[in-house]
């Protein structure tokens, strides 16, 4: 029985995708219910128990070998799960923050009638998902990477029989795919110079003595391109706010807390690897660091609550990558895991706003809701609190150990990143807090007629918003890159700025606290002078919003160019012209030379008596030609 | 030069003309008479060699029933239509040349070719024997060996002369 | 030349101008004539040979020849007939449906 409990853990919800997409819509919504939470949910449970059985071992990692996907040559690929304590904090957040969400979904999507199916999906993308942080190789680890994909795509676009729903969930699996050609040929080469794709016989052939016959950089680099897909980086981050067409549960689950995180995980997994690829390291770091500050740019003029909650997603994993590229791969998965609380809380929190307000997305018109909806307006406060680091919540921990390793670290860090960085979590803080004034203390903004139908979530959904909360509040506590240190070793500080490290922590906590004051300055009575703001900036303000243009430069780069060769070059030219022009001129030739062959047939009986003659006389003269 | 060979040549001449007259003459009927002419003289190569039984079966089948049946039937239709006017088709020259052709091919092979005599062949006619050729012995050995192709040409003609029949019914049929 | 190569040559030739009047005549009635020739030119070289060889079997071959040449005419020239009522012409050229 212990043996196969990793693979109990990744088989229930692929179970539960099973059960609720064959039989849930005949079954009714109360069998879907139990069968898509209470699946996940015994999921968690079996996960703390391998956690435990982990402890026990002394912390040496748990391996269950499936069976053999193929054989090539002498190579045997094989599906196999591998239980570290990275793995543990990944799944134990999974199934953990996955079963509350699933439980979120009961109330909020009470009213779907393709209850069934929005289970089914979700179920399945948590099948993906534990393929994704439980499998040895990259190749099971990929398998995964394209399902939670695809789930995405599933989910995005649920509400498909709306176009523009269907194509964000086109434009994401689109721009995953992108990335996933770095992936791919990050794992030829992997497998092309070591003959094997396990995560631990990777991580050891770098950190061993003979390097191996790849550039670390090279293969870090590639890899690192798939993760920029997955986890919404510059470039490939435009398809993460157009995302939100999909359900608010699906935000939460998929694009704040798990999959996005995918590409965090991926590093943080390779860390063997990226110890000896320093260039790689540094372009993560840059690159981490771009994103978070311009997703925190465009944030701060967003007017969707989604929207603003989903550039934030972008900006914390920027963040993460931040951590990663200077070496602090356990402060990383540190913050995955205070994210996965505060965003999932917030998310959650947005729906649950959207479904007082009938539907209402833009926080113009919104307002006043604290005293209307006071546990949704409590949660999200103490979650807001939690991400703009104000301490002793959970995101002050995280986000104050990477803003040190950003400026200490022996491997990359430097004041430049920690100012940028800094200047981020101030708009970070910025930001959130006018999300939250707006939405829920400025004077209200809504019709007579919505603010009439104001009114709480039922428990499903208020339930887990606290349980959510209280984590955000108190999960900082852990300091989950102790618990991983034997995985992942800590990099080195420079010695000489030791004793800048409490100066640090309070300029972060301060910083934090101006983003306050200057949100509730802003916009403590409401929009005037964020209205008046505006009109100063106006250039500013259109380039922010326009969300600097990206993809209108990827529609006039990419888009207009591809779609002008499918039409000109493929369809007229090679469609068209040569594959149809070619059968078309094959049969005009049959045609035409069996209209010339017809005039043999002249009807005169002669004609043919003289072609007969003529035919004995060709075929005596063959015979007597050929002895 | 012998006799025999002269009235050979002579005949064989009168066969050819006949021929030749064939494709040239105009009327029909004129046609036909070339035609029996051109028979006559063959029956008459036939007496030569010999083979008076053919001979006479000639001039009884081919000349006294085939191109009497012929004539009746020049005779009986309007032949001034515009096969009368215009005597030849459109192939003329392109017939003529493929047809000297063959004949030229055929008679290069005749020409050097070397053909069997009964010297060569196992069967032996025994001295003094009547001529095979007469009218006695041939019949003897027509219906003693090929009697089944005595019969089997009588079925023949009962076909004929049904399908005669039928034809002439249709015609009849289609006439109203 | 000898005698057998002279009529195997008048065969060859009276084939070969009955075969030219089946391609250039347009009469119906003709056309079969010329037929009767080409027959009469086959029937002539079977002869030769039978009387070359002395065997009574050419000859048994060329009176079945007879037989078929009786009942060929006797069928071809009703149909001609028919034909010629149809169009009320002997022109073979009038019958030309079959043309493209």
């Amino acid at each position: 029985m212990t043996m196969d409990l990793l693979t109990l853990i990744v088989l229930l919800p692929l179970a539960g995708f099973v059960l609720n997409g064959l039989a849930g819509n005949r079954l009714g919504k109360g069998f879907v219910s139990v069968v898509g939470c209470g699946l996940p949910i015994v999921a968690f449970m079996a996960t703390v128990r391998a956690l435990l059985e982990l402890q026990a071992t002394g912390g040496s990692a748990l391996l269950e070998t499936v069976y053999t996907w193929a054989m090539v040559g002498d190579f045997r690929f094989e599906v196999a799960f591998y239980f570290d304590r990275l793995s543990a904090l990944m799944t134990l957040i999974v199934t953990g923050v996955g079963s509350l969400i699933h439980v979120y979904s009961t109330g909020y999507m009470k009213d779907d009638a393709s209850y069934a199916r929005y289970f089914a999906y979700l179920n399945l993308f948590l099948f993906f998902m534990l393929l994704l942080v439980l499998g040895r190789s990259l190749l099971v680890c990929f398998v995964g990477w394209e399902g939670v994909g695809l789930a995405s795509y599933l989910l995005i676009g649920f509400w498909f029989e709306d176009p523009a729903k269907a194509a964000a969930g086109k434009k994401a699996f689109i721009t995953n795919r992108v990335g996933d050609a770095g992936f791919l040929l990050g794992m030829f080469l992997i497998y092309h110079a070591l003959g094997t794709l396990d995560f631990d016989a990777v991580n050891a052939a770098f950190n061993g003595p003979v390097a191996p016959a790849v550039s670390a950089s090279l293969v870090g680099l590639l890899l690192f391109v798939g993760a920029t897909g997955k986890s919404a980086q510059i470039p490939l981050h435009v398809w993460l706010p157009d995302a939100m067409a999909g359900p608010t549960p699906v935000s939460a689950l998929i694009h704040a807390a798990t999959m996005v995180t995918a590409g965090v995980y991926l590093v943080a997994r390779l860390n063997g690897l990226y110890l000896h690829a320093p260039e790689a390291s540094q372009v993560i770091a840059i690159v981490g660091l771009a994103t978070a500050f311009f997703a925190a740019t465009i944030a701060v003029v967003q007017t969707d609550i989604k929207k603003v909650l989903a550039y934030s997603t972008v900006s914390q994993l920027g963040f993460m990558f931040l951590a990663l590229g200077v070496g602090a791969y356990g402060v990383a998965v540190f913050h995955v895991y205070t994210h996965a609380f505060f965003k999932a809380c917030l998310f959650l929190g947005a729906g649950s706003v959207i479904h007082a307000m009938s539907g209402e997305q833009d926080v113009r018109r919104m307002g006043g809701l604290a005293r209307k909806i006071p546990v949704t307006f409590v949660t999200f406060a103490v979650a807001t609190a939690a991400i703009a680091g104000i301490p002793p919540l959970a995101g002050f921990f995280s986000k104050d150990e990477i803003l040190w390793f950003a400026f200490a670290s022996e491997r990359g860090g430097s004041p430049l990143l920690w100012i940028v960085a800094s200047f981020t979590a101030l708009m970070t803080a910025f930001y959130m807090f006018r999300l939250l004034m707006l939405t829920f203390l400025t004077p209200s903004r809504m019709d007579e007629k919505t603010a009439h139908h104001v009114h709480e979530s039922p428990v499903s959904m208020t339930g887990v918003l606290v349980v959510l909360a209280v984590l955000s509040a108190i999960g900082g506590f852990f300091h989950v890159y102790h618990f991983l240190e034997p995985v992942m070793p800590m990099p080195a500080e420079n010695e000489a700025l030791e004793h800048l490290k409490l100066p640090l922590v309070i300029f972060a906590v301060v910083t934090g606290l101006t983003g306050l004051a200057a949100a509730v300055y802003v916009y403590g009575k409401g929009l005037a002078r964020a209205d008046r703001l505006q009109q100063r900036f106006a250039g500013l303000h259109r380039l922010l919003s326009g969300k600097y243009y990206v993809d209108e430069l990827y529609e006039a780069v990419l888009g207009r160019p591809l779609h002008w060769i499918s039409e000109r070059v493929f369809l007229d030219l090679g469609d068209r012209a040569l594959i149809d022009g070619t059968l078309h001129g094959l049969t005009g030739l049959a045609q035409r030379a069996a209209g010339r062959l017809s005039r043999v047939e002249t009807g005169n009986l002669q004609f043919y008596v003289l072609l007969a003659a003529l035919g004995v006389v060709a075929s005596l003269a063959w015979m007597w030609g050929h002895g | 030069m012998s006799l025999e060979t002269l009235l050979l040549y002579f005949f064989a001449a009168a066969a050819l003309a006949g021929g030749v007259l064939m494709l040239v003459a105009r009327h029909p009927m004129r046609v036909a008479l070339a035609l029996i002419s051109s028979m006559v003289s063959l029956a008459g190569i036939y007496a030569i060699l010999g083979v008076h039984v053919i001979a006479v079966f000639q001039v009884l089948i081919y000349v006294g029933a085939v191109m009497v049946f012929m004539v009746y039937v020049i005779m009986l239709l309007d032949v001034r239509d515009p096969s009368f006017l215009e005597r030849y088709g459109r192939a003329l020259v392109p017939s003529v040349a493929v047809a000297g052709v063959l004949a030229a091919a055929l008679g290069a092979a005749v020409s050097r070719g070397r053909i069997a005599t009964a010297a060569d062949l196992a069967h032996v006619q025994p001295e003094g024997a009547p001529a095979p050729f007469a009218v006695q012995p041939f019949s003897v050995e027509f219906l003693g060996d090929y009697w089944l192709h005595f019969e089997l040409t009588s079925v023949l003609l009962l076909a004929a002369v049904v399908a005669a029949i039928a034809v002439i019914k249709a015609g009849r049929r289609h006439d109203g | 030349m000898d005698r057998t190569q002279l009529l195997l040559t008048l065969s060859i030739a009276l084939f070969s101008l009955g075969l030219v009047g089946v391609m250039i005549r347009r009469n119906a009635l003709v056309m079969l004539m010329c037929m009767e020739l080409m027959l009469n030119g086959v029937i002539l070289s079977l002869v030769t040979f039978a009387e070359r060889t002395a065997t009574v079997s050419g000859a048994v071959l060329v009176f079945l020849v007879f037989v078929v040449a009786a009942a060929e005419i006797a069928i071809a020239i009703p149909i001609v007939l028919l034909l010629a009522r149809q169009r009320h012409t002997l022109d073979v050229g009038a019958w030309s449906g079959l043309k493209g």
